[in-house]
């Protein structure tokens, strides 16, 4: 009875495979993290097919564009100045005019072909270099029509891999809390390109800090549908529904283990706040703070080893760091008087947090000694909630800088910030998922 | 399980003639997943909660117990809170059959989980001189909201201050 209604999701299933097209040579930076607007010319693909096979060619072109604008690398050039046309044109490199495309101002090329037979869809697509004119990467997608936008992620992943040298975030997901659809804070996932926005829950009360499990097939949250702020843990596949943590009070900002056998969350015990370690049925295992602070939010190491969190054991809260099985903490900020929300990077060198100063809220990072303190964002706005992304080179923060919040990624540098959640009412605490498998 | 249904239909119409408006925008497979979730939580007894999901938070009526209030990232009492418990105090020591929740409330700056927890902080500091005064206990629970349920929405000190409440809700007399 507890089963939320349909949640297709398609992520799991898992019927998409690809193949390497040919052996791609080139691994590097061709274009290095400063470099930005790098014009890539992304042709729609050539439908093999027959006729009417829907908008499979130009879908699969601008999923691949919307993620490599977000990337902060490329500019994707009009479509409307290309002048080779897909379905009057080759794909391979013997095939292509690449003076059409050098005259419009391309340095890189995407092009490719589908079949459409039924609901079985393949996707053969191809990056070119335009000055060298040869091919850079090929890669060939099999799955049902229903992974088009997953295809169009890893190619777009792929792509970057070609260019920066290590695999692009996109083919991954973002949870997020909105009050898109009225004045509920409701539970919201979507890819990158916003194109399969799925509403999670839908209690009409308050629902509060979403996090994926390792394996991007659930979401932890803490909803107050039952009056009491309750920690639930929900598969999106099947929508079953699991009450994890129901002590009185809070339940509140839990976040699984990278092995994904344990859960950190923060309990509330006479109205203060601790953090304690669960397993995977909601049972406590260990109590990790035990002091008469505010100890919340947790963020595990990606050894698993350690958790860093928000304490105000000196006064305004600050970021520290202990070990997952317990001991003395070690605080990591010691500018400002208001450091909350650590996010331990995917590659485990710094932490990003959140740090006001002079009325304003922003992203900053900090290598996990206690060095290296860099601000990603400011005079834009009040920039909150920083949560990674798979590669741990950019992260996903909500930002008011156009009014309402909604979502931004940035590089870790803080050099691109790029718009993620457009539409009505506040998009805000977002997760972003590891790769999905 | 009758009963139990016309607990869910009661909740129903009380939703309904609130203007919460669930049951007109769910479609059939919808309502039936988180109806149950409907069924569970009883008829409202106008805590903050309540008032929200009824669009009345800040405009209702506000019952016989006041609101205090507190610093920006603070817990502490001032005197001016401390008179006002006072007053909730003997308004409870009057009334010796009421029992009370105490909402722990923030304004808007700041993270989500830390307020959520500040909130809890608020609520127990107000429970706690609430005994010192004599009040028992266990007429007294608290619940955090963090910076979920504003008073007021505009971005200025004066709404902030408002904001940075804790309220109380008699929930049986």
């Amino acid at each position: 009875m507890n089963r939320l209604w349909l949640l297709a999701v398609v992520v799991a299933n898992a019927m998409l495979a690809w193949v390497p097209v040919s052996s791609a040579q080139v691994k590097g930076s061709i274009i290095g993290p400063t470099t930005r607007s790098y014009p890539v010319a992304i042709a729609p693909l050539k439908n093999l097919s027959g006729p009417s096979a829907a908008d499979v060619a130009t879908r699969f072109a601008d999923i691949v564009g919307r993620d490599l604008i977000l990337s902060g690398y490329f500019k994707i050039l009009d479509r409307s100045a290309y002048i080779e046309k897909s379905e009057a044109s080759g794909y391979t490199v013997d095939s292509i005019n690449f003076d059409n495309w050098s005259v419009i101002g391309a340095l890189a090329l995407v092009k490719g072909a589908y079949t459409l037979e039924g609901d079985n869809l393949t996707i053969e697509a191809r990056l070119f270099d335009v000055y060298q004119r040869r091919q850079l990467d090929g890669r060939r997608y099999h799955g049902s029509v229903t992974e088009l936008r997953r295809m169009a992620n890893k190619f777009a992943d792929e792509v970057m891999a070609q260019f920066t040298g290590e695999r692009g975030p996109f083919d991954s997901r973002f949870a997020f809390v909105s009050t898109r659809d009225g004045k509920f804070k409701e539970i919201y996932v979507t890819s990158a390109d916003e194109g399969d926005l799925q509403q999670i829950t839908r209690n009409q009360t308050l629902n509060v800090s979403p996090a994926w499990s390792p394996d991007a097939r659930s979401l932890l949250y803490t909803s107050y549908k039952r009056r009491n702020p309750d920690l639930f843990l929900i598969d999106l596949n099947s929508g079953r529904e699991t009450l994890l943590s129901q002590r009185p009070g809070l339940n509140l900002g839990a976040k699984m283990s990278p092995d994904g056998t344990k859960i950190a969350v923060t309990v509330e015990d006479e109205g203060n706040a601790d953090i304690v370690v669960l397993d995977r049925n909601g049972k406590v295992i260990r109590r990790l703070t035990d002091s008469w602070a505010i100890d919340v939010s947790p963020s595990w190491s990606p050894d698993g080893k350690q958790i860093a969190f928000c304490s105000n054991r000196t006064g305004g809260p600050q970021i520290y760091v202990m070990s997952a099985d317990g001991g003395a903490p070690r605080r990591v900020t010691f500018s400002g008087n208001y450091n909350t929300s650590p996010a331990w990077s995917p590659k485990g060198d710094v932490i990003a947090y959140v740090s006001r100063s002079e009325g304003e809220f922003n992203i900053f990072t900090i290598k996990v000694d206690g060095s290296e303190t860099r601000q990603l964002t400011q005079s834009a706005g009040n920039n909150e909630d920083p949560s990674w992304g798979p590669d741990g080179r950019y992260m996903v923060f909500s930002s008011s800088r156009t009014g309402h919040r909604k979502l931004f990624i940035t590089d870790a540098a803080g050099s691109s910030q790029v718009q993620l959640t457009h539409g009505g009412g506040d998009d805000t605490s977002p997760a972003w998922s590891r790769w999905l498998e | 399980m009758g009963k139990r249904l016309l607990g869910v239909a009661v909740v129903g119409l009380l939703v309904a003639v609130l203007g919460v408006g669930c049951s007109t925008k769910k479609k059939g497979a919808q309502a039936g997943a988180e109806g149950s979730g409907m069924g569970e939580e009883g008829l409202g007894t106008g805590n903050s909660l309540d008032k929200y999901r009824a669009g009345t938070l800040g405009s209702g009526e506000e019952g016989p117990l006041k609101d205090i209030h507190f610093a920006f990232d603070s817990y502490e009492l001032d005197e001016s809170a401390r008179n006002g418990l006072r007053e909730n105090g003997n308004w409870l020591k009057d009334h010796t059959r009421a029992k009370a929740e105490v909402e722990g409330h923030c304004d808007e700056r700041g993270t989500v989980e830390y307020n959520l927890a500040l909130g809890a902080k608020r609520a127990r500091a107000a429970k706690d001189y609430l005994v010192t005064l004599g009040v028992s206990g266990d007429r007294l629970t608290t619940i955090s909201y963090g910076e979920e349920l504003p008073l007021c929405h505009e971005h200025t000190e004066e709404c902030w201050a408002k904001n940075r409440r804790a309220h109380f809700v008699v929930v049986s007399e």
